[in-house]
């Protein structure tokens, strides 16, 4: 660049928000629909975070998502299509997937095709485990009564008082003080929820009399939360099982960059900037309250307030600066906290059609086993993990490649620190090691030979995800969901655990968890609360 | 709900009250420590760094008026070692010259080993494909001479979980250089891979690194071949003669079914080779191309609308909090004109494959070649082109991302 000719951001702004993730861009519309300017700086050339695309060839393969809950189709929206559409005025082509999932578990050799709907998807397994209907029956009431008091708490928390929330589940707590009077417990469905809120997963379900086998049918859904069913939280589980189950998952038409450019677009048309090649490098605190932010370039910029579409490490960590601004109860909270799994996904580009090639599904959980506890441990080395997560782009949308070709990629996790030793020299062949055994894992359960028809290969490691997306670790999943460190807990210390004024943390790092859906709504919620410290 | 689920209620409601004090005693315990470190972002930046500031350490001369530069680290300006990079990838160097920041990308012509562990990288540039840059780097580069490049980028690898075990590679002119790196790496590695270099020039003297190709021939004969291929022979050749076409790939590579075939050259040895290529019917996975950088002449593609020939049009940038109006000519790509004008975005590959310098159309419209088009869907619904591959054809207003130096 030509000396003394560098351009510029501007000194100021009402809020900026550092990141264009799935958190950035829900906290910049919920800003900018309700008249705020907010500034969105990206260190990457594109919006989405992991809401991305990239393309090989002639194939354009999806970043990173599977699926996204809460959207549902036209007549009957979900939270998150309710807020893109309605609220924000985005325009999405979303495309239904046909079916929840195939699962295929290669020590016993169980393969089921699950649909959604909740009849439909417990007619599935009580086909292949007879006996499984009555307590599944059981098990989706208490889901849905789990799901919809969530619902409920979640509605007052968009109203953010947690003071409130606390009052009420106070009162919930003592007007069921005798567990066993049953008609007051049957008249709210708040006491099943309170009764479920501090327990595993496994807790609940396997008290419920559903044959083992059906189980390992239920349970594949729990690797899009990461945590072992021993210890991820009732709660969200339900209330995930029963999104899905009821309103479908879907996808946009044009990948997830999509959704990521709609949404950057009508930012941009309502006021607000969104600014790429951009890192911001420290967030300036003075005496507990945001003053600023410093971006990579040195450049300074004054804001009051800050949404951080990142980790609370990273935050604390490294970008609040002075260092001795990080308040000590801060890191000792974001220390006490387990990071969520890193990304390890295979990209294939394939010359033979689905039908050639013998892949009709849309999304295949490939698991030795449904132990998740077993499943999980394998995450714990540098070699093939016992799961893969699986989508075939082309069972959702026919056209997402040329006539003749297909995409599949392939998901898998590791846990943090698995990584951490690899040189930059092995890189290339751990990448193909791995790579190549999953291509193997795949087509050795579904009796493919896709492995033949490679056109094109990517390989992304949680080098790739922590280069393009700076997420801590190369993690792909916020902190683990355990039951003290679930939803609720978290909403219900969120004033207690807000050390920095005018700071807010947007993303799958943030109150309601990970996942593209979690990760919008907890960006909206901090685009509000922002809005609300900044007196609008 | 009894009738649901039989749970032992009293120690529920119990566990209940204990959530928050369990969170709070765990956060009591936890340490103070920042988590400064991050071992991936550690992985990612040593593998694709934002920038490498080299030095030259050598310069020597090459066939057909070719020169080897060497590049090593400058541990001066803190980049400790060249980064690890793939055989057939490329820099991206970045030249000031005269006032203007220039971007080009050159591949890497030394192999993976020879950069290993602080080692070097050597690009090769003939000064005959002119341009820019190639007549500066002649006159002005010298042992000493400071130059910045990207982290090693491009996609003209080897893949074992894509390529054949036999691989051709078909080379011409300076479009040796990527394979010059291939094969050296296959003698280094000892790769478990067979390779057929047939490398096409005009003239005998056009061939760059003879003697290295033929020593690596020569030290795994097993594995790899090497054919030289003269247009226009002298009398003391003795090898085949005439273009690279679908004959003499045969007579010399052998039956085409089953092999990977790598393509680097000239963009008309591509359109040239691709006629002959469709004889084999390869699926296309067997078929890599390099891609080209710039093309030289846009007005000469048959979707280019001629009216827009020749002319030179305004160009309304929007850069962070600035606006300027500068010129843009409709021969050169939308970047050109930026670079000329100092705010170019980053770029890297300039041929349209990288988005590197994506940026937004506002208003007005650009030719972008289809073949080079590699935009994402989403991109183009949401008017974001790339400026190294689209032309001008009328006024246009952009918005163009902010340089991150």
């Amino acid at each position: 660049m030509a000396e003394g000719k560098k351009a510029k951001l501007g000194g100021a702004c009402d809020a900026v928000i550092i990141g264009a993730g799935n958190g950035g861009l829900a906290a910049a519309l919920a800003l900018a629909v309700r008249g705020a300017k907010p500034l969105v700086l990206e260190q990457h050339n594109a919006p989405g975070g992991f809401a991305t695309s990239f393309v090989r060839g002639r194939f354009e393969f999806e970043a990173a998502l599977h699926e996204l809950s809460s959207i549902g189709p036209e007549n009957n929206k979900g939270g998150v299509r309710r807020f893109l559409e309605d609220e924000g005025g985005v325009d999405i082509d979303w495309v239904p997937i046909p079916e929840a999932y195939r699962v295929i578990l290669t020590d016993s050799g169980m393969d089921a095709r699950l649909p959604f709907g909740e009849a439909p998807f417990i007619d599935a397994i009580e086909e292949k485990v007879p006996g499984s209907r009555e307590p599944l029956t059981r098990y989706f009431a208490l889901c849905r009564e789990v799901s919809g008091a969530l619902g409920l708490l979640a509605k007052t928390a968009s109203n953010p008082s947690p003071k409130r929330i606390m009052k009420d589940l106070k009162k919930f707590v003592a007007e069921s003080a005798d567990p066993f009077d049953d008609a007051r417990r049957n008249a709210s469905n708040v006491v099943t929820f309170l009764r479920t809120l501090p327990k595993t997963v496994d807790e609940v379900t396997l008290k419920m009399g559903i044959p083992p086998k059906a189980v390992d049918l239920l349970y594949p859904y729990w690797c899009y939360l990461g945590i072992p069913m021993s210890r991820m939280n009732f709660t969200i589980w339900a209330a995930m099982l029963i999104d899905y189950i009821d309103y479908g998952a879907w996808i946009p038409r044009l990948r997830s960059q999509e959704m990521s450019y709609a949404i950057e677009a009508r930012v941009r048309e309502l006021g607000g900037r969104v600014e790429y090649n951009t890192r911001v490098d420290r967030v300036l605190v003075e005496r507990g309250r945001v003053k600023g932010v410093v971006t990579a370039s040195g450049e300074t910029i004054k804001t009051s307030a800050v949404i951080a579409n990142t980790s609370p490490t990273q935050l604390y960590g490294s970008l609040v600066s002075p260092a001795s601004e990080a308040p000590a109860a801060a890191l000792r909270n974001v220390n006490s906290r387990k990071l969520g799994g890193a990304g390890f996904v295979v990209y294939l580009g394939l010359d033979a059609s689905p039908v050639e090639l013998g892949v009709n599904d849309y999304g295949y959980f490939i698991s030795k086993t449904m132990n998740t506890d077993a499943v999980y441990g394998s995450m714990e080395k540098l070699d093939l993990v016992d799961m893969q997560a699986t989508i075939c782009l082309n069972n959702a949308i026919p056209d997402c490649s040329p006539p003749g070709t297909t995409i599949i990629s392939m998901t898998t996790l590791y846990k943090p620190g698995v990584w951490d030793a690899v040189k930059p020299k092995e890189y290339a062949a751990l990448k193909n090691r791995l790579a190549d055994a999953m291509i193997s894992q795949f087509d050795d359960a579904l009796g493919t030979d896709i492995r033949s028809r490679v056109e094109e290969i990517e390989v992304a490691t949680p080098a790739t995800f922590a280069r393009y997306a700076r997420s801590f670790n190369g993690g792909i999943y916020g902190y683990e969901l355990d039951p003290w460190d679930s939803i609720i807990p978290r909403i219900l210390s969120e004033k207690d655990e807000s050390y920095i004024k005018g700071l807010e943390v947007a993303g799958g790092f943030a109150t309601m968890g990970h996942g593209f859906s979690s990760s919008l709504i907890s960006g909206r919620s901090a685009g509000l609360k922002t809005l609300a410290g900044l007196g609008g | 709900m009894s009738e649901l689920i039989n749970f032992d209620g009293l120690k529920d409601m119990a566990a209940l009250l204990e959530l928050l004090p369990e969170r709070k005693k765990r956060m009591k315990k936890a340490s103070a420590e920042p988590q400064t470190g991050d071992a991936m972002a550690a992985l990612a930046r040593a593998l694709h760094p934002e920038l490498q500031r080299l030095v030259i350490a050598d310069v020597r001369q090459e066939a057909a008026g070719a020169r080897v530069f060497r590049l090593v680290s400058d541990m001066e300006s803190g980049t400790a070692a060249p980064a690890v990079f793939r055989a057939g990838q490329y820099l991206s160097l970045k030249i000031d010259i005269s006032g203007v920041r220039v971007a080009r990308p050159y591949s890497i012509s030394s192999s993976p080993a020879d950069a290993a562990d602080g080692g070097f990288y050597e690009i090769t540039i003939r000064k005959k494909d002119g341009g820019f840059l190639s007549e500066h780097a002649w006159k002005e580069w010298r042992v000493g001479t400071k130059i910045e490049a990207s982290g090693p980028a491009g996609f003209f690898c080897v893949e074992p979980l894509r390529d054949a075990r036999h691989i051709v590679g078909l080379a011409g002119g300076s479009g040796i250089t990527p394979f010059r790196s291939m094969l050296k790496d296959i003698v280094e590695t000892g790769a478990d891979v067979k390779f057929t270099l047939l490398y096409g020039v005009n003239r005998p003297d056009e061939i760059m690194f003879k003697s290295d190709l033929e020593a690596f021939a020569a030290q795994a004969p097993d594995r790899i071949n090497v054919h030289f291929v003269c247009c226009e022979p002298d009398a003391a050749w003795c090898g085949p003669t005439g273009f690279l076409t679908a004959d003499s790939i045969r007579k010399l590579a052998g039956d085409p079914a089953g092999k990977s075939f790598f393509i680097c050259g000239p963009q008309a040895m591509y359109s040239f080779l691709e006629t002959e290529l469709k004889q084999f019917e390869l699926p296309k996975r067997r078929v890599r191309r390099e891609v080209f950088g710039e093309t030289a002449d846009v007005s000469a593609h048959p979707d280019y609308p001629t009216d827009a020939a020749g002319k030179s049009f305004s160009m309304t940038v929007h850069c962070g909090s600035e606006t300027t109006v500068i010129p843009a000519n409709s021969s050169e790509s939308a970047l050109v004109a930026l670079e000329r004008a100092g705010i170019a975005p980053p770029s890297e590959c300039r041929s349209g494959e990288c988005g590197f310098c994506a940026s937004i159309l506002m208003n007005g419209k650009v030719f972008v070649i289809p073949e080079t088009d590699r935009r994402r869907l989403a991109a183009k619904k949401f008017d974001v082109f790339h400026p190294c591959s689209s032309y001008p054809v009328t006024d246009i207003e952009v918005k163009v991302p902010l340089d991150k130096s």
